[in-house]
């Protein structure tokens, strides 16, 4: 059977050698044309979206503001930074959109690794799965619904990922009052303070707290983070190395904040019981 | 009858040719090139099978212009006295706003990386529709895997190095998650940092990769990938009656047509 498989398609091979060498056209002029006018288009976008990008920056250019492209250039980076928005290149947010629908800790390596492998995988073995020699479209629907399936949930993660909401720091500075309320930690200074730390260092990017943030990366809830007494110590040794408290965790390193800024947010987070 | 002197005509035709015989005499190049130029494709090869010659022109402007960028842009994440500001994003800064035309070059690279990374995909997705990775292309459906998980290391690699905060943080946030596989995860995570934290070598390390090993490596695996697009033939659209693309073989004179140029002549009249 596999060999009948084998015989026919070296057969069609064939016979499509002896009918492109018999009535084919050659490459040039016909083909290179195309090719090269396909070419001269692409050159042509490229320039016209790196003008775009230049222009429509406002100001005098030597701006970090926005045009219609985005940035020329953010601030300069600074690791020891309070507020920042993790945000890979367009192209990249099917994969950060993916880590939303995952949640932390139990399938959060299934988003980060897992389905981006088994997609790789299955990528690389198509040819091995798919053996048949018919080509026509009308004749192979698993391929047209596996590729429709593939182009749409691509097109919704990258939608999804590109219109996904940052909150900003300066916004949530002025929950705070409302968190201490709600936490009942309004007398405890170095929790409010660490609450505003808490605020503007990008936390919310990925955790959420009180209904607010980004849930990205599987980041867990913190509403009641305090209710699982981990301790002020755990919490500075976490906020310093997540990954070598938490094996596997994404968590960038806060130990750039010093350490009397991260005892005070251990100290809002050990404050942070749940709302009452 | 006695050798007749040359024509000055035929004089200059020989001293012209005279480079080219020598070329081929000892490489062969001439006549790899004639048979690459001259080899035949399916007589009605479509518009979409242009975009694998488009992604490799936004692979040259990226060559192209990288290599520009690479003689003004210095990967340090040293502050510098004088600015105040790291090495690295002075550099940017001077390209883009100080040296003429640098935004133009810096321009056209930050955008033909998102142009060449979808012409990849587009090339990809028309190879499967049209089904052209069976065999004997089983092959080449995997180098070009291959080069896409490539061109998005290219992506991945590139956003770091103008080292402001949004390439900063997404780099950190990257290889985290890098470092979240089992096994290799933390060896790749260390490696790409060249230490335990994102700092000045992650930047150059970065920087290497960027410019030297992954586009060394594209640039191989492009050869590689033409070489059996030549060598296996290109393949015709899946409606072709025929593998040749065209069906059978009517002078084209009895189409009224001239022949050559009118693509669907002769399949129409064979219908």
């Amino acid at each position: 059977m596999a060999t009948d498989r084998l015989v026919e398609r070296r057969r069609v091979f064939q016979q499509y050698k002896e009918d492109v060498k018999e009535r084919g056209k050659p490459f040039y002029p016909f083909a290179m044309f195309h090719d090269t006018l396909m070419s001269v288009v692409v050159v042509c976008v490229i320039t016209g979206l790196a003008i775009v990008w230049k222009y429509t920056t406002p100001g005098n250019h030597h701006t970090t503001a926005a045009g219609w492209l985005g940035k020329l250039y953010d601030a300069p980076a600074d690791p020891g930074t309070i507020n920042f928005v993790p945000r890979p290149d367009w192209y990249f947010y099917f994969l950060f959109y993916l880590l939303r629908i995952f949640k932390w800790p139990e399938s959060v390596l299934l988003g980060t690794i897992g389905v981006p492998t088994i997609c790789l995988i299955l990528l690389l073995a198509i040819p091995f799965i798919d053996l048949r020699t018919e080509r026509r479209l009308s004749k192979r629907p698993v391929a047209i619904v596996a590729s429709a399936l593939v182009i749409a949930s691509m097109g919704i993660l990258t939608y999804k990922g590109a219109t996904a909401k940052e909150a900003l720091g300066t916004e949530l500075l002025g929950q705070v009052p409302h968190w201490a309320q709600k936490q009942g930690f309004q007398g405890n200074q170095q929790a409010i303070a660490g609450a505003k730390l808490f605020a503007v260092s990008g936390c919310l990017n990925c955790h959420t707290y009180l209904g607010v943030g980004g849930h990205n990366l599987g980041a867990p809830e913190l509403t009641a983070e305090g209710a699982k007494h981990k301790g002020i110590a755990f919490q500075v040794s976490h906020l310093k190395c997540p990954a070598c408290v938490n094996s596997g965790s994404p968590m960038p390193s806060f130990a750039g904040l010093g350490d009397q800024r991260l005892t005070q947010i251990a100290t809002f987070l050990e404050a942070s019981k749940g709302p009452k | 009858m006695a050798t007749r002197r040359l024509t000055r005509s035929e004089q200059l035709q020989q001293t012209i040719l005279y480079p080219v015989d020598w070329l081929e005499e000892r490489s062969g190049l001439v006549g790899g090139i004639r048979y690459f130029l001259f080899r035949k494709v399916p007589g009605d090869i479509n518009w979409f099978q242009t975009l694998g010659s488009a992604t490799l022109t936004a692979f040259i402007v990226q060559a192209l212009t990288g290599s520009i960028l690479a003689m003004y842009y210095k990967p340090s994440a040293t502050i510098d006295p004088h600015t105040h500001q790291p090495i690295a994003y002075d550099s940017i800064q001077r390209i883009t706003n100080e040296l003429w035309a640098g935004w133009l070059v810096r321009g056209m690279h930050r955008w033909g990386a998102s142009v060449f990374i979808i012409l990849m995909f587009m090339h990809m997705g028309r190879v499967f529709l049209f089904g052209a990775y069976k065999y004997p292309r089983e092959l080449n459906w995997i180098v070009g895997v291959l080069l896409l998980a490539m061109g998005l290391g290219e992506g991945f690699t590139g956003y770091l190095l103008p080292w402001d905060q949004t390439s900063y943080w997404a780099t950190v946030v990257g290889i985290n998650i890098n470092g979240t596989a089992p096994f290799l995860g933390p060896f790749l995570a260390q490696f790409l940092q060249g230490g335990t934290h994102i700092n000045t070598d992650t930047l150059s390390r970065f920087y290497a990769i960027h410019m030297l090993l992954i586009p060394g490596a594209i640039a191989a695996l492009i050869g590689l990938h033409l070489y059996l697009v030549v060598r296996l033939g290109v393949t015709s659209p899946p409606w072709s009656k025929e593998a040749a693309g065209t069906g059978p073989l009517v002078p084209a004179e009895q189409n009224g047509h001239r022949a050559g140029l009118t693509r669907f002549a002769e399949r129409r009249s064979s219908r």
